[in-house]
């Protein structure tokens, strides 16, 4: 009780009793989430401004004789004639270790019941992209723990590689696949006590979502054991279009901390599609000129300054690095729309998804020849190089071969060995969700088959070798497989020592 | 829209001719409602609404609302006036108004600016600062 009492005595002799200076105005109107105020002649672009009964807003259009400005949160209270104040700050939110492991809203606010967030920093939402002087080239890689991504379009550290495809083909899940192996290699990594090991945190930004959804996606984290290197940040369906506007800038100043710190960050933007929805209804209500699809002029620039946030900086900026993935769903396989091209020209690649394939049961459904990945090769570690170089070309071949030969039924020797070959990358590339696959793993899999040992194993059982293979290398070779981690490059002795392993498996998979 | 910007032009034309060396004049003000009473345009109704809004915000800026709760001397209201006009670089005029809610000491308003130094506002502030 008298700790209570020095408190306010405390507050009581802190408190100021010079002239306090506002710059106010007054509410035109109010509706659908978005006010006109008259005055606030000193307010700046994006700068918070407050309501009665402390609701915060974002000042977005500054007009010669009004100002438009959001309403994040409740506005049922605020009527015509109430005063909003200029707080003389931009639009920022709490960032820093503490955030990991929780779910927050789209100004950082925790809405997972787990009590306050400890810490004390803030960063701005909106900040300029690093500059060219910054920057460094990709040169790390980030594994997604995905073999057809890992192999064919590597991702590396401060890349932005695009998910895109059809709903219910799989998006969202290699997003989750990619944290949970980050956590998986933060786990080994910090474990190991190597000084210069480099752990990747990661930011899940859901936009628009239905709330099951994004609930389910948490059990699955929590489960995995990876929540506890991710932040959450939730604008579901239900919340309203300017916090689902500004959630995914929320998630880009959380991971922008990371990089700032020197430390390496994963950001998804799930989904920027819904996001740009968002952003258009907003801009309608603010009688903003609209253009294509009723979408306003800017809404490139919506995605290209986030999008340019992510970025691999150089050792004079602390080397720390943003990757991004962000998701964007088409309708009906049309990669044509307005939203996607602006992605697919922002982005530096992007991983497209097919219906056909998914419901083939290629999953990931991973479209070979529509997916690209245009800086992350040059991250892509030598191992990985070495046994998975021609597999892109190969299963292209493939899937063209596949498509003529529906039509005859004579082929020769070459081309059947051709078929015969993509088939069996077709199954080896099918992986449960949820599951990703450490690296070394991958390597000593393809390895094996790029040496032919897994020719005379019926296509039909390549998910059931390639599964006990890996078994087989964690329960009895898992030296060997350390060994793959930390060289990362096949020589002569390993692939000697890979021959080995390799035949001792196959001779307990054949009996 | 575009009736709305020229209506918004029209009553900036109205405002510019109500003003003598930068400030609202009565007497212009009452000369331009006549010659619009006189020969009224298109949409009188709408440009006689607009240019009351930007006439109230002129007059605004020349303004000062002081309100107070307690005892405010002639001299205090003199320097506040003069401080202001010094600041804005234009001749301010006061308006006295009593406000119990203040509880004490006073509230100035000059357009869009509030100088807050009430006692009601610190005991707000304090209030956010415990809750």
């Amino acid at each position: 009780m008298s700790s209570v009492i020095e408190q306010i005595e405390q507050q009581i002799a802190n408190l100021q009793t010079k002239t306090v200076a506002t710059n106010t105005g007054k509410i035109l109107t109010v509706g659908d989430g978005v006010a006109k105020i008259d005055g606030l002649s000193e307010v700046m672009y994006n700068e918070m401004i407050e309501f009665p009964g402390g609701t915060i807003g974002i000042a977005l259009n500054l007009e010669e004789d009004e100002v438009g400005a959001v309403v994040l949160g409740e506005s049922n209270h605020l009527k015509e004639g109430d005063e909003v104040k200029c707080t003389g700050t931009l639009l920022s939110v709490p960032v820093g270790n503490g955030m990991l492991g929780r779910v927050v809203d789209a100004l950082g606010r925790p809405v997972d019941g787990k009590g306050a967030i400890d810490t004390a920093e803030s960063y701005p939402v909106e900040k300029i992209a690093p500059g060219i002087i910054e920057r460094k080239s990709v040169d790390q890689p980030l594994m997604t723990g995905i073999q057809a991504i890992d192999s064919m379009i590597p991702i590396g550290r401060g890349q932005r590689e695009l998910i895109i495809g059809d709903r219910g083909t799989g998006k969202t899940t290699i997003a989750i696949d990619t944290i949970i192996n980050q956590a998986n290699i933060n786990k080994v990594g910090l474990a190991s006590g190597d000084p210069d090991f480099r752990p990747v945190y990661s930011i899940y930004v859901a936009v628009g979502q239905k709330n099951s959804n994004v609930a389910r996606t948490l059990g699955v984290l929590e489960e995995k054991g990876a929540l506890e290197y991710t932040i959450v940040v939730s604008a579901p369906a239900a919340d309203s279009a300017a916090n689902q506007y500004l959630a995914p800038y929320t998630g880009a100043a959380l991971g922008e901390w990371f990089m700032a710190n020197g430390q390496d960050a994963l950001i998804v933007y799930d989904d920027l599609s819904k996001h740009a929805a968002a952003y258009r209804q907003m801009s309608l209500i603010l009688k903003r000129p609209s253009g294509r699809e009723a979408y306003p002029g800017d809404v490139f620039y919506l995605h290209s300054r986030l999008l340019e946030r992510s970025a691999r900086v150089n050792e004079d900026n602390g080397n720390g690095s943003l990757t991004a993935l962000p998701i964007i769903e088409t309708l009906a396989g049309d990669l044509s729309a307005y939203i996607p091209t602006n992605v697919i020209s922002i982005t530096d690649g992007q991983i497209f998804l097919e219906t056909d394939l998914f419901n083939q049961g290629i999953r990931p459904a991973v479209s070979v020849g529509l997916s690209v990945s245009r800086v992350g090769s040059a991250a892509q570690i030598k191992a990985t190089k070495q046994v998975a170089g021609k597999i892109k070309l190969e299963l292209a071949q493939f899937r063209e071969l596949a498509a003529f030969a529906q039509f005859g039924s004579d082929l020769d020797a070459k081309t059947k060995a051709q078929l015969d070959r993509g088939a069996r990358i077709v199954e080896l590339f099918k992986q449960p969700a949820f599951n990703p696959i450490a690296i070394e793993q991958q390597v000593v899999v393809l390895w094996a088959m790029q040496n032919n040992y897994l020719d005379d194993i019926d296509v039909s059982e390549m998910v059931l070798a390639s599964d006990s293979l890996r078994d087989f290398l964690v329960s009895r070779k898992e030296a060997l497989l350390t060994i793959i981690r930390e060289k990362a490059e096949i020589d002569d002795d390993l692939s000697g020592q890979l021959k080995t392993a390799v035949n001792e498996w196959k001779n307990s998979f054949q009996a | 829209m575009k009736q709305d910007k020229q209506i918004k032009n029209f009553a900036k034309q109205l405002l510019q001719a109500s003003l003598e060396s930068g400030e609202v004049s009565t007497e212009r003000v009452d000369g331009v409602l006549k010659s619009l009473a006189k020969n009224p345009p298109r949409h009188h109704i709408a440009i006689l609404k607009a240019y009351i809004k930007l006439v109230e915000r002129e007059v605004a800026k020349g303004t000062a609302v002081i309100n107070y709760a307690g005892e405010l001397s002639s001299d205090m209201i003199v320097g506040i006036v003069n401080q202001l006009s010094a600041k804005y670089g234009r001749s301010i005029t006061s308006v006295l108004r009593e406000d119990p809610s203040l509880v004490a000491g006073l509230r100035v308003v000059v357009d869009c600016d509030v100088y807050d130094a009430s006692i009601a506002s610190s005991l707000a502030s304090l209030e956010t600062s415990l809750s």
